[in-house]
């Protein structure tokens, strides 16, 4: 018994261990080579667009290990997996560090927000456009019925200004950023009735159970000053809620969270 | 009225001469049993990291943009009990920051440094939408994203991007409006890209490595454009005037498949059906159409394909990730 006991543990922590590892990038080995062969194109690519047929000897080194080890990654695609992956993180880790000397003027930088060329702006836009969609999505789901006219022609001048490469760009993507915000904040004026009415169901499901472990917390002799104090709070909630004051009532309602996790 | 209570297992025999003897009833149920109740644990043992618990992602999907900005989206299962719900966010340069409930209701929040505070108030499952500017990082032409990931997640690269360097094996490809989406596991990743120029066809070869072995494989290519100009007169001879002939039907659409077998007598039955098959479908099929056609497994048919583009009966193009199959126009030339 003590064996099969033993047996059980072990398979279970290593054959366990084996089943998910061995389970991923078995789906189609076929993409590995796909990205290192798409890796290979591309820095042979650059290697002759930098350097042409002078390509210095130490980078020529790199680049005929990491061709090499794509073409011994073709080769074990079919009948050796873990010779696919090695070749796979080989070839992958020397284009990397080809890449890294191919020389270039400008030097580390981190993802700029002001700066304001073509593809920054575009991508600012496409974010926008992308959180627009959000909003119109929430807005369709909740039958919010908002407005998104002015900021659908707002995205249109936007997307015109960044094409024709107009100076006063930002400052049209400034008023999109304003605009929608208060599309954002319309939405949640216009679905507050029904936000409410979650929240209300949620507290007051909440407070009968909260009531009932008061009892039992009385039961077994907790603090009566805490217990006082937490039967307040939810006088107070429940006041709160009966004057539909939503937002002062969650508030209380965190209070009392704090104060029954002393109890 | 007071029956005798017989006792069923575990009687007492008493050993001769005082030998042990060991209970052997019910040793057959145990034997079922034991590897029933091992085969049982390792099923859950493997099932429970799957089971989404509270607090982990239901997926994660990421986008890239061409400044490097990062767009996260995430669905996450949280404690309906709960009021509220903070999130470890991947950074703390967010914008365009949205919670959304599982009725669709904007949910408030409060961002603080790299992480979020999220009133729940009875939801149980969470969508949050973000723009992070943490992740990408740029040195020289290269980009790097790097995340340490919660769990298994998609990432889309920008347009005209090309990966080049990669510290994990991703699980999955796909190609979605010209980028590249891939599937990655959770942990650590980091992946280098950059973005590409359109490829120019490059006049110099991929380097060898000394000149020796240039002799070398000179020596071999040259070999094997001798034996195989040897062999085609060889095997051209007796039958050249019908070849002529041959020739010409060959390079005129649509294949004449019998044509093929007559000029590739000794090609196997199987690979003159895939044959037959392609010429049907209009001289092409996609590799994976022939493996449901023939019900052949990958290689099977992988080593079929190739048998047959080494006869020069077909030609292998790739279109997108497959490899297309299909009929060469002119046989004559790998003759």
């Amino acid at each position: 018994m003590k064996i099969l006991a033993l047996l059980t543990i072990f398979v279970l922590i290593f054959g366990t261990t084996i089943f998910v590892n061995d389970a991923y990038a078995q789906n189609d080995l076929s993409i590995l080579l796909h990205i290192a062969t798409q890796a290979d194109k591309q820095i042979q690519n650059q290697l002759y667009q930098v350097y042409g047929d002078e390509v210095p000897e130490k980078i020529q080194s790199l680049y005929a290990k990491g061709h090499t080890t794509v073409n011994s990654l073709e080769k074990s695609l079919l009948d050796n997996v873990k010779q696919t992956k090695k070749d796979f993180l080989t070839s992958m880790k020397l284009f990397k560090q080809i890449s890294k000397m191919i020389p270039e003027s400008v030097t580390e930088t981190k993802v700029i927000l002001s700066n304001t060329s073509y593809s920054n702006l575009s991508s600012q836009f496409d974010r926008l456009e992308k959180y627009v969609l959000t909003l119109k999505t929430i807005s369709k789901k909740l039958d919010a019925k908002i407005d998104f006219e002015d900021v659908d022609n707002l995205l249109i001048k936007t997307h015109n200004q960044i094409n024709d490469g107009a100076e006063n760009t930002s400052e049209t993507i400034i008023q999109l950023k304003s605009l929608i915000k208060s599309i954002q904040k319309d939405i949640r004026d216009s679905t507050s009735h029904g936000e409410s009415d979650r929240v209300k169901q949620f507290v007051k499901k909440q407070l009968d159970v909260i009531e009932s472990k008061l009892i039992e917390a009385t039961e077994s002799g907790t603090d009566q000053n805490q217990i006082d104090k937490a039967y307040e709070l939810i006088d107070d909630i429940r006041d709160l809620i009966s004057k539909n004051q939503i937002n002062d009532a969650k508030m209380v309602f965190h209070e009392l969270y704090k104060l029954l996790k002393n109890i | 009225m007071n029956p005798e209570i017989e006792q069923i297992h575990g009687k007492e025999f008493p050993g001769e001469d005082g030998m042990l003897f060991v209970r052997t009833d019910g040793i057959i149920d145990t034997m079922i049993r034991i590897p029933l109740l091992v085969a049982s644990l390792i099923i859950v043992a493997a099932i429970i990291p799957i089971q989404p618990s509270f607090s982990s992602p239901r997926n994660l999907d990421l986008i890239i943009y061409p400044d490097g900005t990062t767009h996260v989206s995430s669905e996450i299962d949280v404690d309906p009990l709960d009021i509220d719900y903070e999130f470890e966010l991947f950074g703390s340069t967010i914008d365009n920051f949205v919670a959304i409930s599982e009725n669709g209701f904007l949910l408030n929040y409060d961002i603080l440094g790299n992480s979020v505070l999220i009133e729940t108030f009875g939801s149980s499952v969470i969508t949050i939408e973000y723009d992070i500017h943490d992740l990408v990082s740029k040195q020289s032409r290269v980009w790097t994203f790097y995340l340490d990931a919660p769990s298994d997640f998609t990432l889309l690269f920008p347009k005209n991007s090309a990966i080049i360097g990669m510290t994990n094996l991703p699980l999955d490809m796909q190609l979605i409006d010209d980028q590249n989406q891939l599937t990655l596991s959770g942990g650590e990743t980091e992946i280098d890209y950059l973005f590409s120029s359109p490829i120019v066809s490059v006049p110099v070869e991929p380097i060898n490595s000394s000149p020796e072995s240039n002799y070398f494989i000179y020596a071999i290519i040259g070999g094997i454009i001798v034996s195989a100009i040897v062999a085609t007169i060889i095997r051209r001879k007796p039958r050249t005037t019908k070849l002529t002939q041959k020739q010409q039907i060959i390079q005129v659409e649509p294949i004449d498949i019998e044509t093929i077998f007559k000029l590739k007598p000794d090609i196997r039955e199987d690979d003159k059906e895939i044959v037959k098959f392609i010429s049907k479908n209009g001289g092409e099929a996609l590799e994976s159409e022939l493996r449901k056609k023939f019900l052949q497994p990958r290689t099977t048919m992988w080593r079929a394909v190739k048998r047959l583009e080494r006869n020069g009966i077909i030609e292998i193009e790739k279109k997108d990730l497959q490899n297309l199959v299909k009929l060469r126009k002119n046989m004559e030339g790998e003759e």
